[in-house]
């Protein structure tokens, strides 16, 4: 038996699963939707993380943002460069703050990375969950914003006014 | 003699992982997290204006046709269903935009569920060409977004196992209700009245009326009516009206 494959799995000639549902799809009609769409994404991500992610730039907010240096993650996980094997264009292209890095054969030290941490020792409660220290800062799954460093900010001012 | 059957599965399966399946604690969690990915609201009546429920059966009925035709994983149907639901209870969509979502969402699904999934380009095919590969690409992206990248949603499925063991049924007819339990399950995330369901329910009734149906071809029935509909209900602490309106 040859190695298992989906495309082996052909669409069968003249299959009556091959169709149009609701008549011809308007491409420039999608391609509005779809930047609305994304814009209200990328807005509601930046109210959440107070970071404007297209510029890269972080914003007033609960969120203490820094640059951290030399992650060493392994280049699979950064963005490819600029490769546009889909004659897009228009994706959001990868941050170029992101693409700083030094290349070398394997790995690339990132200049930007993230790890979520308290911002002071001086945590008033014990925070559950929280790393205290520096070297408990741990690696973990990437998400949107694991390219900075984030801190949530203590603001003792707004809790006893 | 014995017969050689060389047409085997090129799908490769893990084994059954009894620490998932008997423990009870799993099935608990199951029936905890199972709520947080129903379609937050009926959205014919309060989102959608263009889209009606007529369509809705239109795009699950092709949907389904395409799983089938690519021998997709039973769970990839009913999961991508619940994506499509999940994405219009938020966001007002055209009629126009419908086959491409469902393109999507079977595109997601079957790459959560399947160890070779779905390409782009065939789906693309399936709509007959009225969508482009780097279309359902973007389009991935937005629904992604919408539905927050919470894509491992709890489905019928989850509970079909749990609820199978705790029957008193010959072992050998277990493939045989867990096969037509699996199509009453498909047949149901068609069809919208069943959209805000939970998923426990929805697989309750299945096997419910799984067993019933196979029940009328021979005489032997170990449960019948009532006791069957008890003992289902106690499995998953389904209110049984709403089970019986599923067996119904």
């Amino acid at each position: 038996m040859a190695e298992p494959s989906r495309d082996a799995q052909q669409i069968p000639r003249g299959s009556k699963a091959c169709r149009r549902l609701f008549g011809p799809v308007d491409s420039e009609q999608l391609r509005r939707d779809c930047d609305a769409l994304m814009a209200g994404c990328v807005q509601e991500a930046r109210e959440r993380w107070n970071f404007d992610f297209v510029t890269e730039t972080p914003l007033e907010g609960d969120f203490a943002w820094e640059r951290v240096w030399g992650l060493g993650l392994p280049k699979l996980y950064l963005p490819p460069g600029p490769r546009d094997d889909l004659g897009g264009g228009k994706r959001p292209s990868p941050s170029p703050a992101l693409l700083q890095g030094t290349g070398q054969e394997d790995h690339l030290d990132l200049s930007l990375s993230c790890t979520l941490m308290p911002h002071a020792p001086e945590r008033p409660e014990g925070s559950p969950g929280a790393p205290g220290t520096s070297q408990g800062r741990k690696r973990r799954q990437t998400s949107m914003t694991d390219f900075y460093h984030s801190k949530r900010r203590l603001i003792f001012s707004k809790r006893k006014p | 003699m014995e017969l050689l059957c060389c047409e085997v599965d090129p799908v490769r399966r893990a084994v059954p992982d009894a620490n998932l399946l008997y423990d009870d604690r799993v099935l608990q969690n199951l029936l905890t997290i199972e709520e947080r990915y129903l379609p937050q609201c009926s959205y014919f009546k309060c989102v959608q204006k263009d889209i009606q429920p007529y369509m809705r059966r239109m795009v699950a009925t092709w949907m389904l046709e395409v799983c089938e035709e690519q021998k997709c994983e039973e769970e990839v149907f009913p999961l991508a269903m619940n994506y499509l639901d999940r994405f219009l209870a938020g966001v007002p969509t055209p009629k126009t935009h419908l086959q491409l979502l469902g393109a999507v969402c079977m595109f997601l699904a079957s790459k959560l569920k399947e160890t070779i999934p779905l390409t782009a380009e065939k789906l693309c095919i399936y709509t007959d060409n009225s969508i482009k590969p780097q279309e359902l690409l973007e389009w991935e992206l937005v629904v992604l977004g919408k539905l927050k990248w919470n894509l491992a949603a709890v489905t019928p499925h989850d509970f079909i196992e749990h609820i199978l063991r705790k029957l008193p049924q010959p072992s050998e007819k277990l493939s045989l209700i867990r096969k037509h339990a699996q199509t009453f399950i498909a047949l149901c995330a068609t069809d919208f009245k069943f959209a805000m369901y939970p998923p426990s329910m929805i697989a309750t009734g299945s096997v419910g009326a799984a067993i019933c149906g196979l029940q009328q071809d021979e005489d032997v029935s170990s449960l019948t009516g009532d006791a069957l509909v008890d003992l289902l209900a106690k499995i998953t602490n389904t209110d049984v009206v709403g089970g019986r309106h599923l067996l119904g």
